[in-house]
């Protein structure tokens, strides 16, 4: 009762390293920089090898690996938001004062979006990159962050409106008109 | 598309479950809700579109980025170097235990072969240093046999004999503070070893210079097993019933200075001595020593040899000598 099989580290690799691109990529857009994102998947990696002899094959190794970063990622920025080096978590009512819904560019270039995603708070940005990047359910989003189901749908719902707002802001910048802009235009013509 | 739509609330209502549309996230009534009212209005329709455009946008953003070439090796390597079984990135196979086990054991093996070497070294040491001890507490403790007035050099000197008389001046000199009460050759009641006896007397005590020859014996030499060095020579120290005693060895000779004054005292003393005892021996015998320690020698049979000797003369220390107490000097 106390054997426990011995896990060959070609077995983990074999189940994690397939996600190690999804898990860098998600890391990465969090934490906006590069390095600390390289630190982070490994040490996430680290973890899992340790702890997988506790990983029940055929369940979702995906989503246990998430798991791990998004642990590791919240102890990485509670340390930081002491340090003052990175934003703590918006506040919702500022999120609540968000009332039109925003016009959305035809065209959205990789960048833009990208450079829009970015300006979401972190606790919006990671379940919008859960939902819409990774395909995670909202319950497994619930499950990974340890946050209310209903917390995550508003999350995701407000992290979306933010990100179209910021696109739409970008768009402006740009003297870009929005379809809207121009469907009104024509309406109004 | 048939766009009418007369009632904002409604829209209100569907736009607030579009999110949970998108991800698929409704339950199958309200999905159906929702694609009603889509196949209806418009400006729902078009939202669902333009979410749908950023979710995409996003996606194929983030798909874009691209995972630094190095990362999956640097995973791989911390796997292979946190993996158990694996020690400085080498693996550790059976037959690395084994070899690693039999190391071990030879390791042991040696070990306890030097332990035996060192506990044979020690019992021959204080084998050899127990001759002076018995002599000096039979002979001057035990014994008295010295006058509480010096006796004359030239008197000292005859009782030496020629072979013997030049190293009255060595003692005398290379003890600073002692004045050589009496000297003289003596032996141990049943044993026909004769020993070369200086008693001195300084600091409060009495104090003994001892030369007697070798046999076949040697003491061993090892870190473990001599206290100090002086000019080649190496010397050993011991306490044994209730005397500290130094002793070391020239060509032909043991030397031992014993006492009570304390081991190391007795130790510099010796130091102090041994090399100019040998000199002096060596001039006055004329054979020529060896400035070399002496090398490692105690088989069997020299062990044997000394144990012998002390054993038959009763002089594995003074306590064990008898109570007779009476010198043949």
């Amino acid at each position: 009762m106390f054997y426990r099989p011995k896990i060959r580290v070609e077995d983990f690799e074999a189940a994690a390293m397939p996600h190690l691109a999804d898990l860098y990529r998600s890391a990465s857009l969090l934490l906006r920089d590069a390095s600390q994102a390289e630190d982070l998947v490994q040490e996430v990696y680290l973890e899992a090898w340790k702890s997988f002899h506790r990983f029940e094959p055929g369940t979702n190794c995906r989503a246990w690996l998430f798991k791990i970063l998004f642990h590791r990622l919240h102890h990485l920025r509670r340390r930081l938001i002491k340090a003052s080096k990175v934003e703590g978590f918006a506040s919702p009512t500022d999120q609540d004062n968000i009332v039109a819904e925003p016009p959305v560019p035809q065209e959205i270039r990789d960048d833009d979006i990208l450079l829009a995603l970015e300006k979401v708070p972190v606790e919006f940005r990671e379940v919008v990159l859960m939902a819409d990047v990774e395909d995670f359910s909202y319950k497994e989003i619930a499950n990974t962050l340890k946050i209310p189901l209903g917390t995550v749908m508003s999350r995701v719902s407000r992290g979306r409106k933010l990100l179209r707002q910021e696109l739409a802001d970008l768009a402006r910048d740009y003297g870009i008109r929005s379809e809207d802009e121009d469907a009104r235009k024509g309406g109004s013509a | 598309m048939n766009v009418l739509n007369f009632n904002p609330k409604h829209c209100e209502r569907i736009r607030s479950q579009l999110d949970a549309y998108l991800s698929d996230e409704l339950l199958v009534e309200t999905t159906s809700e929702v694609l009603n009212h889509l196949e209806t209005c418009e400006d729902c329709s078009r939202e669902l579109d333009s979410r749908t455009r950023v979710r995409e946008a996003l996606r194929r953003a983030v798909a874009k980025q691209s995972c630094p070439e190095g990362l999956r090796e640097a995973v791989h390597e911390r796997l292979r170097a946190a993996q158990s079984g694996y020690f400085m990135g080498l693996r550790i196979t059976s037959w690395a235990v084994a070899v690693a086990a039999l190391a071990l054991v030879m390791f042991a093996g040696a070990a306890s072969q030097q332990w035996l070497r060192v506990r044979r070294g020690r019992l021959l040491v204080s084998s050899v240093l127990a001759l002076g001890v018995s002599d000096h507490v039979q002979c001057a403790i035990k014994g008295h046999n010295y006058p509480e007035v010096a006796n004359p050099p030239d008197q000292l000197r005859a009782k030496l004999g020629p072979e013997y008389a030049g190293l009255l001046q060595v003692v005398g000199a290379r003890l600073p503070g002692f004045q050589v009460l009496e000297a003289h050759i003596c032996s141990v009641p049943g044993s026909p070893r004769k020993y070369v006896h200086f008693i001195t007397r300084g600091r409060g005590t009495i104090l003994s210079v001892i030369l007697t020859k070798r046999e076949r014996e040697s003491l061993p030499a090892g870190r473990f097993l001599v206290a100090e060095t002086s000019g080649g020579i190496n010397l050993y120290k011991a306490h044994m019933d209730e005397m500290d005693v130094a002793g070391f060895e020239s060509k032909d000779y043991f030397g031992f200075v014993v006492s009570d004054l304390g081991q190391n005292e007795v130790l510099q003393i010796a130091t102090r001595l041994a090399p100019a005892v040998r000199n002096a021996l060596a001039e006055t015998i004329g054979a020529a020593e060896s400035e070399a320690p002496v090398p490692v020698l105690y088989p069997d049979r020299v062990l044997r040899g000394i144990l012998d000797t002390t054993e038959r003369t009763g002089a594995t220390g003074a306590g064990r000598i008898g109570g007779s107490g009476r010198l043949e000097c």
